[in-house]
């Protein structure tokens, strides 16, 4: 039984290759994923390991819970004083203060030194004592001594011509001030840590320019020779005061690599989604192919029942055709999957999201994982038909089988429409009535899989329609019409792979499109704004205070409605909150209070949105403790209750007073400026970017600017997941050009018979590929109808958030359209030629 | 008698000069027909026998410009087929020749009605409903048009090849066995046909069988032995021609 497994593999090398790659290409992501995210942690994890070797223990305030944000967590600083009492302790050869924070250089002409993507620009104290130091090298120059010198990373120095000797700005959440570059710093092989940028002084500077003077952010420790790190800080802990603990080196290298490993994961799974999407359509492709082998077979099949082959036998024969395919396909997969995983990190650079990187890390997990899964979806897609063939009756061997076109049966059709109406009722009842949102997704994910399972029913009647205009087009047209209605199932889960594909890509289409249209008017509904300061880097951090300061006084000004935001713990759950200033926030923000006032806020008070104060039974007055990581517990007092999320779009809104008393001083991410009567707003926002030339770490957009690079991100963003979907439709292509294949193959007689009694080869070719646009349209119509009512059904669920307007981007669903039916014309091509090349007499000479 | 037929080009709907037919290469050639030279007259029923393997059907398939011989010329009419390109000889086939298989005659997906006009319909052209009509009348189809070929008997099958065979009014028809698969009685109801095809409508047909009593039905008969034709008879009896077969060994 074996060898005849194999024998037949063989045979059929072309849908043996259609098949492997379908499957391949799906491994290929999923290895591709796992390949990429573990490179990307490793590169990681060197690069803190080396960052802080040589430091023994490092002293810290205790945070009040692990709320991480990047890549530490964010605590409170320690008095200044703590230092003389770690330096006291036993064991400790030398102890220092270190100081980080928001610096961003600028070049010799003043402009800022921007990262891609967002990457932090930051500040630090390089330690005196170079064991200190770990791999932070210097490469060029001296260490900075003094108020007036600074070392920054080599990247930035090389890139922004930034010679040492030269005088720079640098920018921070107090005053710009200039400094006299004396070195570059690298970090073990790097020339920049991870794509942020590095700006290092003394570190008494450092405590003046980006903390505060008198506090560490920590101490590090290097132990006397023979001291553990372990005994080192259970040392220091005696000494140290309530409030602050000493922790292993090695502690926080695992700290910060977890964190990264936390926000890597978000990555992680969002690449398991496409892989598990494009795994999904390649499964269809299995289906199909087993179900038509096993037609194709059934007199072979019969014959081994007849001399006596059991059932299970053949069962089994065809389990492990699945298996040996699946293997070998996810093998080919994982090969694969490190051109994808290059692909990939390309890819994330292309819209911004660069990323450190090694070399590429195949674990064996993930060679593990990959063949794993790639060998269980296939050997799961063929257990249906390898099922269906034990029915094969040995009399079967002596019919003259008409390769079957079975039609769906009832009771699938019946179950298809239930799932179907099922999801249809619970997207309603979570948009309209008050189902939880959680029932969202697995309710389109019900609607999907309830089409999918209609498909059948209606593609029969879908072909016909779609095939209308080939009657124009003579017999060839008329006969591809009813090739493509004549096995539904076939040609259903044929487009059904390519329906799944463009379904995800039209509902992104339509959700990007919808957003973006609904820009302006969350804009307009929920500020006052005529112009808006902006960080510089449009995914940037945010921007020093001091920008602010700068608009505030430039004439024809009213007012410049600051904002910031941070991450908290609300009512005991983890949020975002939103912090302005009560001073200047209802000038350029249209927050809508139903209850209260703005002005209460003061630096105990809190103002909540509507829709969280539903849910809670929230009303002004109440209390609700609060939990900042900086300083913990907190009674905050509900001041108003707030109706228009858009511009803010947090449940919950402070001061930026109370935001610094509770996390200390931050960055400014916004600020609406409001004019004067009378002010030309073009004049003013002139004099708004001359004001900001010596803060080069904001800008000054109008409303069209502002909309325009808003939109400009959703676009990078819709690219980004629409060229992650284009691997499944290459799937869905793929399986179409098999199924033609099998097709041609399966009806040789038949054509053989058309050629004899009169068609040309070219009327042949353009049967094949007539029928083949038929199924890609049946595929890409059902797929973007399906898509648009998805896409508007994400819209609605988001109208909360502001999503008010409804586009559907109807020139580009079209285009997708189109070109289905010229890759369905493309897929063609190959099937096309076998079948103009079939023997004339296949047909006529009986066998 | 021997295979020195006169050639007689004015009246032959189909001939064939000196054609040789060879399978495979080195060692395993096959010749499959021989130097072989007929001409089949217009307006003639003529029936091809001989034992099996004798290389009847490869001399059907060339004359029927379904397959080109190794060497030779096949006319039909007065056109030389044997150097037309593939696209000239399937319009040819398309709209000058007439087919009978023996089995798998018909597109499954079309009605009857359709795989009847289905060479005129790839032609793009409309067929000539009184015509079509006359012959479906005279084969007794009316009432089966609207059906599949799986829901209609072996019989009434070849019924619809025949017609289709004579829809677009070819130059002549060619059968390979075509009551090889059907029972006696739909044989005959089929050679019948045939036959008055012949003698009503003045059509051409050449056909292949191995039944004494089907060649019976023809104007001539020819017989092949190892590709040569070894001898012919006209107005056949099937006494006379299963006597002719068990002397050439059959
Ligand atoms: N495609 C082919 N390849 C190789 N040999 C072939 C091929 N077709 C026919 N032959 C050989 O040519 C010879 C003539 O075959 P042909 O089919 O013409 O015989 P036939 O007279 O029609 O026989 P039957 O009565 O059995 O149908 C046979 O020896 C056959 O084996
Ligand atoms: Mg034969």
């Amino acid at each position: 039984m074996f060898t005849a497994t194999l024998r037949g593999m063989l045979a059929h090398k072309v849908r043996l290759a259609l098949t492997v790659a379908s499957i391949a290409l799906g491994v290929a992501f999923l290895a591709g994923t796992l390949v990429l995210t573990d490179t990307m942690r490793l590169a990681f994890d060197q690069l803190f390991g080396k960052v802080s070797a040589g430091t023994d223990a490092v002293v810290r305030a205790e945070a009040a819970y692990s709320q991480s944000e990047g890549i530490s967590t964010s605590r409170a600083p320690i008095p200044a004083s703590v230092l003389t009492q770690v330096r006291q302790a036993d064991g400790v050869r030398t102890a220092e203060g270190s100081v980080s924070g928001y610096a961003l250089l600028t070049d010799n002409s003043g402009r800022a030194v921007l990262t891609s993507g967002g990457a932090p620009t930051m500040g630090y104290s390089l330690p005196a004592d170079p064991a200190l130091r770990g791999d932070v090298k210097l490469l060029t120059g001296a260490a900075p001594s003094g108020a007036h010198q600074v070392a920054i990373d080599a990247t930035s120095a090389e890139e922004h011509h930034i010679a040492l000797g030269s005088t720079i700005k640098v920018l921070f959440r107090g005053p710009t001030q200039e400094f006299t570059v004396v070195g570059t710093v690298g970090f073990g092989g790097e020339k920049n840590l991870g794509g942020t940028t590095g700006a290092y002084f003394d570190s008494a500077t450092a405590q003046q320019v980006l903390g505060a003077p008198g506090l560490f952010d920590s101490i590090s420790v290097s132990a006397d020779p023979g001291v553990a790190p372990a005994d080192l800080a259970q040392k220091i802990n005696t000494v140290l005061p309530d409030g602050a603990e000493a922790v292993t080196g090695a502690t926080v290298v695992k700290e910060s690599a977890d964190a990264v490993n936390k926000d890597l994961k978000v990555v992680t799974v969002m690449f398991m989604i496409f892989a598990g999407i494009a795994l999904f359509v390649g499964s269809f492709i299995i289906w199909n192919t087993f179900t038509m082998t096993i037609t194709q077979r059934s007199r072979e099949i019969a014959l081994l029942r007849a001399i006596g082959a059991t059932r299970r036998q053949v069962n089994r024969s065809l389990v492990l055709e699945a298996l040996l395919l699946g293997l070998v396909a996810s093998a080919v997969g994982i090969g694969l999957g490190l051109l994808v995983a290059k692909g990939l990190n390309l890819l994330m650079g292309a819209v911004g999201f660069s990323l450190p990187s090694t070399s590429m890390q195949v674990e064996p997990r993930t060679i593990v994982v990959s063949l794993l899964v790639g060998t269980v979806v296939t050997v799961l897609a063929a257990l249906v038909p390898a099922h269906r063939a034990t029915k094969v009756l040995p009399v079967e061997a002596l019919r003259e089988a008409v390769p079957g076109a079975g039609n769906p049966t009832k009771k699938r059709v019946i179950s298809g429409a239930v799932v179907t109406v099922i999801g249809l009722t619970g997207l309603f009842m979570t948009l309209y009535a008050d189902l939880s949102m959680k029932l969202f997704g697995p309710s389109l994910l019900a609607i999907i899989v309830g089409v999918l399972m209609l498909l059948p029913a209606a593609a029969r009647p879908l072909a016909s329609l779609i095939g209308v205009p080939l009657r124009m087009r003579g017999l060839p047209g008329e006969l591809a019409r009813q090739n493509a209605m004549r096995n539904p199932r076939r040609t259903s889960s044929t487009a059904a792979a390519l329906m799944v594909g463009l379904t995800l890509v039209v509902s992104m289409g339509v959700f990007a499109s919808s957003l973006k249209a609904s820009f302006g008017d969350i804009i307009g509904d929920s500020t006052n704004a005529a112009l808006f300061v902006t960080p510089s880097s449009s995914q940037g951090p945010g921007f020093s205070p001091e920008a602010i300061k700068a608009v505030q006084g430039v004439s024809g000004v009213d007012k410049v409605s600051a904002s910031g935001w941070g991450q908290a713990r609300f009512n005991g759950a983890d949020s975002s909150y939103s912090a302005v200033d009560p001073a200047t926030a209802t000038a350029g923000l249209n927050l809508r209070l139903s209850a209260g006032s703005v002005s209460d806020l003061g630096t105990t008070g809190i103002v909540v949105a509507q829709s969280a104060a539903t849910t809670h039974g929230w009303k002004v007055g109440d209390s609700i403790g609060t939990e900042f990581a900086e300083t913990g517990k907190h009674t905050m007092k509900i001041v108003g209750i707030y109706d228009s999320k858009g511009w803010i779009s947090d449940d919950f809104v402070i001061s930026i007073a109370a935001q610094t008393a509770a996390a200390g001083p931050q960055l400014i991410n916004s600020g609406l400026v409001t004019l004067l009567p009378g002010a030309d707003r073009s004049t003013v926002q002139k004099a708004i970017t001359a004001a900001l030339a010596d803060h080069p770490d904001a800008k000054v957009l109008d409303r069209k600017g502002f909309e325009k690079e808003a939109g400009g991100f959703i676009d990078k963003l819709l690219t980004f997941v629409t060229v992650m979907l284009l691997l499944a439709v290459i799937i869905a292509l793929l399986g179409i050009v098999n199924t033609l294949v099998l097709s041609v193959f399966e009806r040789t007689r038949e054509l053989g018979l058309l050629r004899a009694v009169g068609m040309t080869r070219a009327q042949v070719r353009a049967m094949v590929r007539w029928e083949s646009v038929v199924i890609s349209l049946i595929g890409a119509l059902s797929g973007a109808a399906l898509g648009i009512g998805l896409g508007l059904a994400l819209s609605q669920a988001l109208a909360d958030e502001g999503i008010k307007a409804i586009s559907i981007p109807g020139l580009q669903v079209a285009l997708y359209v189109v070109l289905a039916a010229v890759a369905g014309v493309l897929a063609a091509v190959g099937p096309a030629r076998s079948a103009a090349k079939v023997d004339v007499l296949k047909a006529v000479v009986a066998d | 008698m021997s295979a020195t037929t006169t050639i007689a080009p004015a009246t032959a709907a189909a001939r064939a000069e000196g054609i040789s037919k060879f399978y495979g290469t080195g060692d395993a050639t096959i010749a499959a027909l021989k130097d072989v030279s007929v001409s089949l007259d217009a307006g003639m029923f003529t029936a091809i026998m001989g034992p099996s393997g004798s290389g009847k059907s490869t001399l059907l398939h060339m004359l029927a410009g379904l397959d080109r011989p190794t060497s030779g010329e096949v006319f039909l009419g007065d056109t030389q087929i044997t150097s037309l390109n593939d696209k000239a000889l399937t319009l040819l086939r398309r709209d000058q020749i007439g087919f009978i298989f023996q089995s798998f005659n018909l597109l499954p997906t079309m009605s009857a009605a359709e795989n009847i006009v289905l060479p005129i319909r790839i032609a793009g052209r409309k067929p000539d409903d009184i015509w079509v009509k006359s012959i479906v009348d005279k084969l007794g189809l009316a009432d089966r048009l609207s059906h599949r070929p799986t829901e209609l008997s072996g019989g009434q099958q070849q019924r619809v090849a025949a017609a289709r065979a004579l829809a677009s009014r070819p130059q002549i028809v060619f059968a390979d066995e075509p009551t090889g698969a059907l029972d006696s009685a739909s044989g005959t109801e089929l050679l019948g046909f045939l036959r008055k095809a012949v003698k009503e409508l003045g059509q051409t047909v050449v056909m292949v069988t191995h039944d004494p009593t089907a060649a019976s039905y023809a104007d001539r008969v020819l017989f092949l032995a190892d590709g040569h034709v070894v001898d012919e008879m006209f107005e056949p009896t099937a006494d006379a021609v299963l006597d002719f077969m068990k002397h050439l060994g059959a």
